[in-house]
């Protein structure tokens, strides 16, 4: 098993113009601004059942950024959306199996950290004037902090969902040896041993439905599976069935690909947020 | 020199691509604005119309309730002024009746008592009429009873001397 960092699909002077991330990012925008626009075309005032989820979506992040940034700052609404709404989709993209997650390269995350501090300073320097900016850094523990911020907002994003990936194909590997070893046993020793398992499995399966338990019905389902697995290979209708993969992945990937994706995203905006909204204070309490 | 690279090709895990980190700018920016324009602007556009049209609404709807509580009121107001003086009137009308009433009545005893007067009056002079006749009548007829019994014994002088006593006594015992 290898881990690495995104393909590189065009080259020009041995600098990485087009990678997968590159694609992974313009995919995203894609769709995004595809499902964009069809949500936001046609609004009625008397709203359908699409609308309405469209609507209680948007309320919900312009609700998010007031409670965070303040009311003076809901103009912000787009952005953090669209930031939000960027980084899941780059996490998610990445359980297509095609494209690798945006956000599992520091290039996207760091990007995205960089346009928020851009944003902070911007916004600092137009609130309080160039001058108290530049007072700021007489500490020079402030410049420290200005260079820790993104970077550790980039790396937290992309630690995470690499780590999750990572974590993923670890298991699948494993998965998959775990599942050559047991199938592999299975069919070395003769038809009885399968005959077994099967009966074995379908045991357990019976009583499992009967007794409504869970974990027997599992068992059942994973030794029947595995002698299945195993006949299919003896008759030589597969090579090998890594046929432990199934299962366990799909509840990890519930974890690692989904959850963190969106905790990630949501940390990541409302960091933004705080930021920002610390560097646009309301109108009244500015110098 | 432009090289499509082998798809076997990768980059470095932790490595910051500075063409990514363009493109993943751009790809931000394109994604803000498009999702701004479409999404965004439009969706709040129609929260926030619908919401005033709402408030607008309730707005005209309380309007309304206080014009119709103001409307009840002075309805009321009519109402009760109305039956006070639908009651004056019927208590002025009831003292005139009443008093209309009394005075009918008392023209009418009056009426009555003059007309009462005015009978007996009128009783008593054709009673006095009546009985000149009756002593005139009494008196032509005892000339004539006694002409027939006295045959011309007696002069006409005594003769009228002798009725008028006749009457007299008449009148006597007639009162």
């Amino acid at each position: 098993m290898e881990v690495n960092g995104p393909k590189i699909y065009l080259q020009i002077n041995g600098m990485n113009i087009i990678t997968q991330t590159t694609v992974a990012s313009f995919t995203v925008m894609v769709l995004l601004c595809a499902a964009g626009w069809f949500l936001g075309r046609n609004l009625k005032k008397r709203p359908g059942r699409l609308q309405v989820i469209t609507e209680k979506g948007v309320t919900m992040l312009y609700n998010l950024v007031e409670e965070t940034m303040g009311k003076h700052n809901a103009y912000w609404t787009p952005y953090i959306g669209a930031l939000f709404l960027s980084s899941i989709g780059g996490s998610l993209i990445g359980m297509t199996g095609i494209l690798r997650s945006a956000t599992s390269d520091v290039s996207t995350t760091l990007t995205w950290a960089l346009m928020t501090s851009f944003l902070v300073w911007g916004c600092t320097i137009k609130n309080s004037g160039l001058k108290n900016f530049l007072k700021g850094y007489i500490n020079p523990l402030n410049i420290v902090s200005d260079i820790a911020q993104p970077v550790s907002m980039a790396f937290r994003h992309f630690g995470n969902i690499m780590g999750g990936g990572v974590l993923m194909s670890i298991l699948y590997t494993g998965l998959a040896g775990l599942s050559s070893l047991v199938v592999g046993a299975v069919r070395s020793n003769g038809w009885a041993v399968t005959g077994v398992t099967a009966l074995a499995g379908a045991a357990l399966l019976l009583v499992g439905f009967k007794k409504k338990k869970a974990a027997l019905k599992i068992f059942g389902a994973v030794f029947a599976a595995v002698a299945a697995a195993a006949a299919l290979e003896k008759l030589g209708v597969f090579g090998e069935i890594p046929i432990l993969e199934v299962g366990i992945p799909a509840v990890l990937s519930l974890y690692f690909d989904i959850f963190s994706g969106g905790i990630q995203a949501l940390v990541f905006s409302l960091l933004t947020m705080v930021y920002v909204g610390m560097a646009c204070p309301p109108s009244s309490s500015r110098k | 020199m432009l090289v499509l690279a082998e798809v076997t090709q990768f980059e470095s895990l932790v490595g910051v691509n500075p063409w990514t980190a363009l493109f993943t700018f751009c790809n931000m920016i394109i994604t803000f604005l498009l999702l701004k324009k479409f999404l965004f602007k439009p969706v709040k556009k129609m929260i926030d119309e619908r919401q005033k049209e709402i408030d607008d609404m309730y707005a005209a709807a309380e309007e309304s309730k206080t014009a119709a509580a103001k409307l009840q009121a002075d309805y009321e107001e009519h109402l009760s002024e109305a039956r006070a003086e639908r009651d004056e009137i019927l208590r002025d009308a009831v003292s005139r009746a009443r008093k209309r009433e009394t005075e009918i009545v008392a023209g009418a005893k009056s009426d009555a008592a003059a007309i009462l007067t005015k009978a007996e009056a009128d009783i008593a002079q054709e009673k006095k009429k009546a009985l000149n006749e009756v002593k005139n009548e009494i008196s032509s007829i005892s000339v004539s009873i006694a002409e027939a019994v006295v045959e011309r014994e007696i002069t006409e002088a005594d003769h009228q001397r002798l009725v008028e006593e006749f009457i007299g006594k008449l009148g006597e015992t007639d009162d």
